[in-house]
This record gives C-alpha cells, structure tokens and sequence, in this order.
C-alpha cells in the first residue's frame, strides 16, 4: 500500500517535473530559433543576407531540429524544413523578396509553434 | 506533453462513464476501470509505433498517464466506500426468490435471455436451479443455487411477452396448448415475463411484477 501511494506520488512528480521541462525546453529553442530567424530576415530586408547567414541559420535548425523530434509532431518540422529550405535557396539567388515572404512564414512558425504544444482549451479540444 | 496528458485523462474518464453507462453487459470479468485502461493501453502503445510522423513520447507520456490514473482510481477505490459504487458500480440482484427482477436487469441494459445465457454459462440451466442470481460489478454472474437442480433443459417460451415459436415446436407444444396455459392462468403474452419449459414439462412462469410460479404443461415431446 506505502509502495503504492509512493510509486504513484513519485510518477505525478516526475511527470509534472518533465512536462514544465519540456515547455520550458521548447520555448527555449524556438526562442532562439526565432532571434536567428529574425536577423536573417532583418538582413534579407536590408539586402545584406549572404550565403554564409543562410548556412548559420540552416546549421542552428539542423542542430534544434534533431532534438525536437523528440517532443514534438515530426509533420510540424518538416514543414518548417520546408519553409526554410525554400527561404535559403531564394537568399542563395539573391531573390530577397520571395525569401523575405518564406521567412516570414518561417518566423512566424518559430513564434507560434511551441504554443500549440501549450496546455491550453483550445490545445486540449 | 501535459496537454498529451490532459488528452488522455479526458478520454480516460469519458469512456469509463460511457462503460458504466452501458451496464454490465459490455464488461467481461474486469472492473469498468481495469477495461478502459486495456481498451486503451494497446492503441496508445501501437499508434506512436506505426505512425512515424508521431514521436514515440506522446505514446510513452500518455502509457505514463494511463498508470497514474489507475492508480488514482485504485485509491480512491480502497480509500472511499461511496466512490467505489459510483467508479465500479454494485453487485445488481436480478433473481430473487420471487422470480427475476425486471428493474434490475434493465437497469444494466440487459434482457432475460441475457440472463437465461449467463446462467447457462454459469452451469444452471434452469430458472428454478436458484435461490438468487446476482451480477458481479465486474460483469460476472454469481449464483446461490439450490440443493437439488432439474436434470432437463429449460427452453424459453416467452421472453418479455415475445412467443419464441422456434421453441414452441421443440417443445410440442401447440400454440393453442400455449393460449389455453396462458387463459388459466389469466393471463396476456404481453405481460408474461418469462416463460421456460423443461423436458418434463415443467413451466417455470413469471408475469411482470408478480412473484414466479412453477406449473405443468402437457408437452408432446421429451428432450
């Protein structure tokens, strides 16, 4: 019964423990995902974007990416995969216009996504 | 992943009020609780495994869930009286020594040939085998049964006023036999609740809301 009890309130707080880890976790990455993001496109707009930016960002993503895998849909990364992919090979074009509209998909998508994965009524239903 | 958690809760205690809603009928030698979480347990567990797009911890978070609220409903089981009968439910009396409790098996959604096959399950072929049949909250019927039981068959006539005329013929019994059985004893085929004949003839007859007779019949055939 003791062992019961024990095994139950252990296995409530390490479950509280991880899920605030992991919010805390994914905020975290996204956040400075966004920041990379957003000095990409702040740079993109300015027309000053180079090869060696696009790279920097795309190594940050590949970096978070492969552990994000772990806590969240792997749909949802593909489809920033995507966005950024496509971003990057417009800035290696220097078609700064069409990536900036990429980008800004991009951004948006590293501002919003940690919120889907957030215990919210909307999230739950 | 507490919204993975949360998710599962929600089902978890949907489908455990939607178990005991349906009754003892749809439950099988487990507690409502026990069946819910072995409903579950197995998609929770195969869906992250074939569906790649899904990562493999949404499964391990929501098995996680799973253990926590059996052992929260285990708790509550053994630490409240009250909570018991509303999670598990009650044993439900539906033979007495009147007859069978109508109210009571409606009450679990279930009918007298239910009842007629669990006893059959349970070894006793005949209504009259019985001082009190009870299901379990588990589903299981238990029985208190007399010191001597028939040695035929019972075969029902009449379930909650509907003539089983497959039987009637098994039994040899014409149906005006049957009209003439029903007029002395005053009564409707709409208001018998049951009505079993076993290969001796004997009648195991019971109106709705009226305590069980047992009679004869003449039956043409043995069985």
């Amino acid at each position: 019964m003791v062992k019961s009890i024990t095994l139950t309130l252990a296995a409530i707080i390490l479950c509280i423990a991880f899920f605030i880890f992991v919010e805390w976790y994914l905020n975290r990455e996204f956040n400075a995902f966004y920041e990379a993001v957003d000095c990409l496109y702040d740079k993109t707009e300015e027309m000053t974007a180079t090869r060696e930016d696009a790279d920097a960002v795309r190594a940050l993503w590949a970096d978070k990416r492969s552990k994000l895998h772990i806590f969240i849909p792997h749909n949802d990364i593909s489809y920033v995969d995507y966005r950024l992919n496509e971003a990057l090979s417009l800035i290696y074009t220097n078609d700064f216009s069409e990536a900036l509209s990429n980008l800004e998909i991009v951004r948006q998508m590293a501002k919003n996504l940690p919120d889907n994965y957030t215990l919210k009524l909307e999230n739950i239903f | 992943m507490a919204l993975i958690f949360v998710r599962t809760a929600i089902i978890f205690i949907t489908l455990l009020i939607i178990m005991r809603l349906m009754g003892k009928s749809q439950i099988g030698e487990m507690q409502p609780f026990e069946f819910v979480i072995t409903l579950l347990i197995a998609e929770l567990a195969c869906i992250p495994m074939a569906d790649s797009s899904i990562p493999l911890m949404y499964g391990v978070v929501s098995i996680v869930a799973m253990f926590i609220l059996h052992q929260i409903v285990w708790l509550l089981d053994l630490w409240f009286r009250p909570m018991k009968a509303i999670i598990c439910g009650r044993p439900s009396l539906v033979i007495t020594r009147e007859g069978i409790d109508e109210y009571q098996l409606k009450k679990n959604n279930l009918d007298v040939s239910d009842l007629i096959e669990s006893m059959r399950a349970a070894g006793y072929f005949n209504l009259d085998d019985v001082y009190y049949g009870l299901y379990e909250a588990n589903g299981s019927f238990s029985a208190l049964e007399k010191e001597q039981k028939t040695n035929s068959l019972a075969v029902t006539l009449i379930d909650s006023g509907r003539l089983n005329k497959h039987n009637l013929e098994t039994c040899g019994i014409t149906r005006d036999a049957l009209d003439d059985f029903l007029k002395e004893q005053h009564a409707k085929m709409k208001s018998v609740l049951v009505m079993t004949v076993d290969g001796n003839g004997r009648v195991y007859f019971q109106r709705r809301g009226r305590p069980y007779k047992i009679l004869e019949i003449e039956a043409a055939e043995k069985w």
